[in-house]
């Protein structure tokens, strides 16, 4: 930026809200000056700081490729509103936070995937940034862009926009993806060398070298190559030593309020339940566990570089950790001199042990928060989920009597199968929490109880055995939303339920093809941004977008697959077979349920990597 | 004992507000691994007492803030492990230890120093400048000051210590800042404004230094 730059910058930021977020600085955010990296990555969260900066993945990444002698790697955020349009009033660039460079000006671009409903985010940032937003529209000198995260599993819909995507685990991915584009920057190749180069990394995949052809009723006919040198299968990245990858021994402290504020041990990946609708669950097999070892060190080093007084052990599952106890009293033991809390925060209600919940009221006493998922026993069959009622129970009457009064229950509406019955069946539990909470002796219990249920529509995803499945109509989910509010209509007990509209187009986008690319462009220039947030989603611009691009959106949330139809994510392998997931969805469509593998094999596919799953 | 930090608050960080700023202060602390002594009781925490929060938006390089501290550590060795553990942004500039008797900060501030940087496009800047030798010449300047309770109208005058114009844009005033009267600098500079006939300028105010009285006369904060 130069100096009138600058002026104008600091000039909008005493106008706008929460300028902090925009200005950097923060405890160890330090990177090296702007003219000893040799590459220079900005690594660009689609929303706004106080989300980005609680999401683990970014603070892995960020760092590691800090740690790369030759790189610098800055953070960029969406702007909020008042700030993006005093950026385009001013005609400045967005930039990053570190050195106030615009976009345009790195070498390498990395986008983090996280939720669909932000893809419109990415394209103004992009935009704002001065980088053409489509791929084919940058030049040799453009930066590479490129995206990772959980949503790449189905990269068609962003094939556009983005040169390349990484496919599964980051860590080891990322350092061979940079050491690669800095020996192509080396040897002087051309753009289409370079990717061709890069899409012989494993996970890697190249948009660009394949292309896909359409049936006349709309559904894929092939997805061919167009260059064969590109592999023909894109195999997701598995990271083998997980125990020992690389983690950040030092976090960035934000100044202000982020949404998750703390040190975060991520002590395990993947999961074995099997829970069907969970894509996670699915797309992070198998599961791996880091050893008690390296997390008391971690936990050790990030306390002494942050000064934060809680730290919470993160994964799908953290109940299923193996020593998860041991490694509870552990760090309960060595921390508690200083200060210092510890938090489950997916704590699952059926490995919930008496004990643990004791141990972490010690230090604080928050809600409890039980996924539940479907209302009756035959539905929680049909998704997998190996909860009952009496595991629900059971816990909040654990948690009632260690003196929680705040209960938090989550729900699905629009699950494969789901009838009126299990609706009812959501009231009924409800209920008996409440009643649960009455049977602890008054003089033991809090004040106070608030019983929350929370019903998320049901998206299917690609990946998981309902990738086939149709998702209800936004008709048909607003009069359950309807009849769930009555079911629940009992004291003590709130009722949130999610926007229909969102989910609908959450779900044409997860399961997207490349066409659905051209819908995402069309919604963002006819002002389509920050979908996730409710003040600023525009259903209506949307729906037109659909319409001007002759697409019907039903078509892709709607509609129910047959298996023998080409999926566009059906060139990568994700690790669990597509054999496997259909044979897992016909299992639901019988309420059959399918063990936890950590108790046996069930031979999902990641069988075939020697050494992966120790079963 | 206790250690009366001097801090300076750099420009990038000059959003960063009065709690987010304290809590900083207080990991800071907590990854130096000083000798900070706590509150009692069931929740403890840090008992650090600035002797006045910054206006967001501004920078400050002088500004008081007192810990009790528990061992015994020289002021330089404080000094310097604190800012091993604070952000590049946010540094010590000294420390000076003091009897637990000594009064806080805050109980002995009464002014402060600003340096009134006025933005060079704006063309009221150039006549608030003019104006400034008059204002200081009346006696009586009326104001109306915003308070919790509505507008007060107020007298701004004996407020103002001084104010010396620096350089073509450049103004330094030391001003009232304490629970008998506070003049921000802000108010200054409308009230200057007003009297050139212009529309307030834009500006960027550092505060540069804090002031206790003593013996009638104002002394830096940090030494008194
Ligand atoms: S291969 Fe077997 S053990 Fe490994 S994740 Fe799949 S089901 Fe579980």
């Amino acid at each position: 930026m130069n100096p009138t730059q600058e002026r104008a910058i600091e000039k909008l930021l005493e106008k706008v809200e929460k300028p902090a977020r925009y200005t950097g600085g923060e405890m160890n955010t330090q990177v090296r000056p702007w003219d000893e990296a040799e590459l220079h990555f900005a690594f660009c969260f689609a929303d706004t700081y106080e989300i980005g900066m609680s999401y683990l993945g970014m603070k892995i990444l960020v760092s590691l490729i800090n740690s790369l002698p030759y790189m610098s790697c800055e953070r960029v955020f969406m702007p909020w509103v008042d700030f993006r349009a005093g950026l385009k009033a001013e005609h400045l660039p967005l930039f990053s936070l570190e050195s106030r460079k615009a976009l345009s000006e790195f070498d390498v671009i990395g986008f983090s995937l996280q939720y669909e409903m932000s893809y419109t985010n990415i394209l103004d940032m992009l935009d704002l940034g001065g980088v053409p937003v489509r791929a084919a529209d940058r030049g040799e000198d453009a930066p590479i862009v490129f995206a990772g995260g959980p949503c790449a599993c189905n990269p068609e819909p962003l094939a556009a926009f983005f040169d390349a995507f990484q496919i599964g685990d980051g860590e080891e991915m990322m350092v061979e993806f940079l050491d690669t584009l800095r020996e192509c920057r080396r040897q002087g190749l051309n753009k289409n060398d370079t990717l061709l180069r890069l899409s012989q990394i494993e996970g890697v995949y190249v948009p660009r070298f394949y292309q896909p052809e359409y049936n006349d009723d709309g559904t894929l006919s092939a997805f061919r190559r167009t260059d064969e040198r590109a592999p023909e299968t894109v195999r997701r990245r598995i990271l083998k030593d997980f125990s020992n990858a690389f983690y950040p021994d030092t976090f960035p402290v934000p100044y202000t309020d982020i949404v998750f504020d703390r040190i975060v041990l991520e002590i395990m990946r993947g999961c074995t339940r099997g829970c069907r609708f969970c894509q996670a669950g699915m797309i992070y097999r198998p599961v791996r566990e880091r050893s008690m070892e390296r997390i008391i060190a971690l936990a050790e080093q990030l306390e002494k570089a942050t000064g934060y007084e809680e730290m919470s052990l993160s994964s799908l599952s953290s109940g299923d950790y193996s020593c998860l106890k041991e490694l509870i009293v552990a760090l309960m033991d060595r921390f508690q001199d200083k200060r210092v809390s510890v938090s489950l925060p997916s704590m699952r209600v059926d490995n919930l042990v008496k004990q643990s919940l004791e141990e972490l009221s010690r230090v604080r006493k928050s809600g409890l928060t039980v996924a539940v998922e479907a209302g009756t026993q035959r539905l929680r069959d049909v998704i997998n989920k190996g909860v009952t009622e009496e595991d629900v129970i059971r816990s909040v009457s654990d948690a009632f009597d260690s003196g929680y009064s705040t209960v938090k229950l989550y729900f699905m509406t629009g699950l494969p199968t789901e009838t009126d019955e299990d609706l009812r069946g959501i009231g009924d539990l409800a209920r008996k929490v409440v009643a649960a909470y009455y049977a602890v002796p008054k003089e033991r219990r809090a004040k106070g109880l608030r019983v929350t249920c929370s019903a998320s529509v049901f998206v299917p995803k690609p990946f998981t055995p309902f990738q086939w499945a149709a998702q209800d109509t936004i008709e048909t989910v607003m009069e359950k939303q309807g009849r769930l509010r009555e079911y629940l209509k009992t004291k003590g007990v709130t009722f949130n339920w999610h926007d229909s509209e969102l989910s609908f187009l959450e779900a044409c986008i997860s399961r997207g093809d490349r066409r659905i690319g051209e819908v995402i462009y069309t919604a963002w220039q006819d002002g389509c941004m920050l979908d996730g947030w409710s003040e600023h989603f525009k259903y209506d611009t949307w729906l037109k977008a659909f319409e001007k691009c002759g697409l019907d959106p039903a078509f892709y949330a709607n509609r129910e697959r047959s298996y023998d139809e080409l999926l566009p994510w059906a060139f990568i392998d994700m690790g669990v077979t597509q054999r496997y997931l259909q044979l897992e969805n016909e299992r639901a469509k019988q309420a059959k349920t399918t063990r936890d593998c950590r108790k046996g094999c069930n031979g999902c596919g990641l069988q075939r990597y020697e050494g992966l799953c120790n079963v | 004992m206790k250690m009366w930090l001097i801090m300076e608050k750099g420009a990038r960080i000059r959003f960063i507000g009065h709690l987010d700023l304290m809590r900083t202060m207080q990991r800071a602390l907590r990854r130096s691994g000083l000798p900070v002594r706590y509150s009692n009781g069931f929740n403890p925490h840090m008992l650090l007492n600035a002797a006045a929060p910054l206006s967001l938006g501004m920078p400050g390089l002088r500004e008081v803030i007192e810990v009790p501290v528990g061992g015994d550590i020289a002021p330089e060795a404080f000094q310097e492990r604190l800012n091993e553990a604070l952000p590049p942004d946010l540094r010590c500039r000294a420390v000076r230890a003091l009897p637990d008797e000594h009064p806080a900060p805050m109980a002995m501030l009464r002014a402060a120093q600003y340096l009134i940087e006025l933005d060079g496009d704006d063309p009221g800047a150039a006549v608030c400048m003019s104006a400034l030798p008059g204002m200081l010449a009346v006696d009586v300047l009326p104001a109306v000051r915003k308070t919790k309770t509505g507008e007060k109208p107020c007298d701004v005058r004996p407020m103002i210590y001084s104010a010396e114009i620096l350089g073509p844009r450049t103004i330094c005033a030391t001003l009232a800042l304490c629970e008998a009267g506070t003049l921000k600098p802000d108010l200054f500079l409308t009230v200057l404004a007003r009297r050139a006939g212009v529309e307030k300028p834009g500006a960027f105010i550092t505060r540069m230094q804090l002031y206790a009285m003593q013996d009638g006369a104002l002394t830096r904060l940090e030494e008194a």
